[in-house]
């Protein structure tokens, strides 16, 4: 039969709409982190959106805490809203600013969703962040109304969470993620983000306020008396010293590695500060 | 974008630091007498909330408005938030939104 002979590679290869394989490269090249960060659903407030950073190479990418933000949810009352036949517009007010909405109205469904929001009414919005001549807005995909008021505390909280996560727990992607330093050096909010730590690690504290095992690497190959021996110190001292398992104390050194903060010696077991020469 | 004029989450401790600003805070209604409502704060203590409030009024009421005395909010939204509603967590949420967590919010 004619469909058993069909070869769908050979039969769109040849151009029109289908990507040839060229372009199909840049994306395979991506780790699976960049793109999980690509596709995140970000809980912000719009402080944060008004606070976030155009990330450089991109005029349209926004950066909050070294995550590449596109997708948000927000939490906030409806105010002037308009109402026009292609789209509805409305400014959010989540209590910490107000961001111009538009939600565009293609279908019945469209139409239904946004006909029964009304201004002063709690919602719930998804959509995408833009940045266009210097102005940010939402162009909205889902918006519905809060029914269940716990659910604005929430939101803060997931907020609140996710901030956490992005500036402290996320662990160091070493150049995958876009701007690591950024991610890291919250740990000084008064400064706003543009705060630059001496190094990623310092301030990285888990959410008990522990140091991170980096942190405690790198303080304790900086010691005076790990300098003494020029091969440096074997892992399975520092292990000792530390008290840590010897696979969390291996993660931590290699990410120390990759960061150019340690280096290890004669064999792969002995490690030095690079402060230490 | 606007972030000039932001609400601050507020309970009746932390209403005493924003006198003259504008704040959010969730109350039960204890008593409602006109324009004046007496109501409880997520912190459990009492603060008075004035302006023309919605009829009815649900058990658990959000005012935004400006906290004109230690102890009181002149109201400008009324939002009825049902008559159940966790009030230790939104109390929580005030705390880290006037701490640590300040620049998320201010």
């Amino acid at each position: 039969m004619y469909g058993s002979q069909f070869d769908g590679s050979a039969a769109f290869s040849g151009g029109g709409f289908m990507p040839s394989q060229a372009t199909q490269a840049p994306d395979s090249s991506f780790s699976p982190s960049k793109n999980r960060d690509i596709q995140s659903l970000l809980p912000l407030t719009v402080k944060q959106i008004n606070e976030a950073f155009l990330s450089s190479e991109d005029k349209s990418n926004f950066t909050i805490d070294g995550v590449d933000v596109n997708n948000v949810t927000l939490v906030g009352m409806v105010c002037n809203r308009t109402g026009r036949v292609t789209d509805v517009t409305f400014i959010l007010d989540d209590g910490t600013g107000r961001v111009e909405c538009n939600k565009w109205v293609q279908e019945s469904v469209d139409s239904n969703e946004v006909e029964g929001i009304l201004d002063g009414m709690y919602v719930r919005v998804h959509g995408h962040l833009k940045g266009f001549l210097g102005k940010r807005s939402l162009n909205v995909f889902s918006i519905r109304p809060v029914s269940d008021f716990n659910e604005i505390a929430s939101h803060f909280i997931d907020c609140i969470y996710v901030h956490i996560y992005n500036t402290r727990l996320r662990k160091p992607q070493g150049g995958v993620t876009t701007q690591p330093q950024i991610a890291n050096s919250s740990s000084t909010p008064l400064k706003g983000y543009q705060a630059a730590p001496p190094n990623q690690f310092s301030g990285q504290h888990n959410v008990d306020g522990q140091k991170s095992i980096e942190q405690m690497v790198l303080d304790f190959l900086q010691l005076p008396s790990s300098n003494v021996d020029e091969k440096g110190v074997h892992c399975n001292v520092i292990a000792n010293q530390l008290r840590v398992s010897a696979d969390k104390l291996m993660l931590a050194i290699q990410n120390l590695v990759e960061e150019g903060l340690i280096y290890s010696t004669t064999d792969d077991f002995h490690f030095k500060s690079t402060i230490n020469g | 974008m606007d972030t000039s004029n932001p609400a601050v989450f507020v309970n009746a401790e932390l209403l005493r630091l924003y006198v003259g600003r504008r704040v959010r805070a969730v109350i039960q209604v204890l008593r409602s007498d006109g324009g004046v409502v007496m109501g409880k704060s997520t912190d459990e203590n009492q603060i008075v909330v004035k302006g023309s409030p919605p009829a009815p009024l649900s058990k658990f009421v959000e005012v935004v408005g400006i906290a004109d005395s230690e102890k009181s909010i002149i109201v400008e939204v009324w939002s009825n938030f049902g008559d159940s509603f966790d009030t230790h967590t939104y109390n929580q949420l005030c705390q880290l939104a006037n701490g640590e967590f300040k620049h998320l919010f201010l």
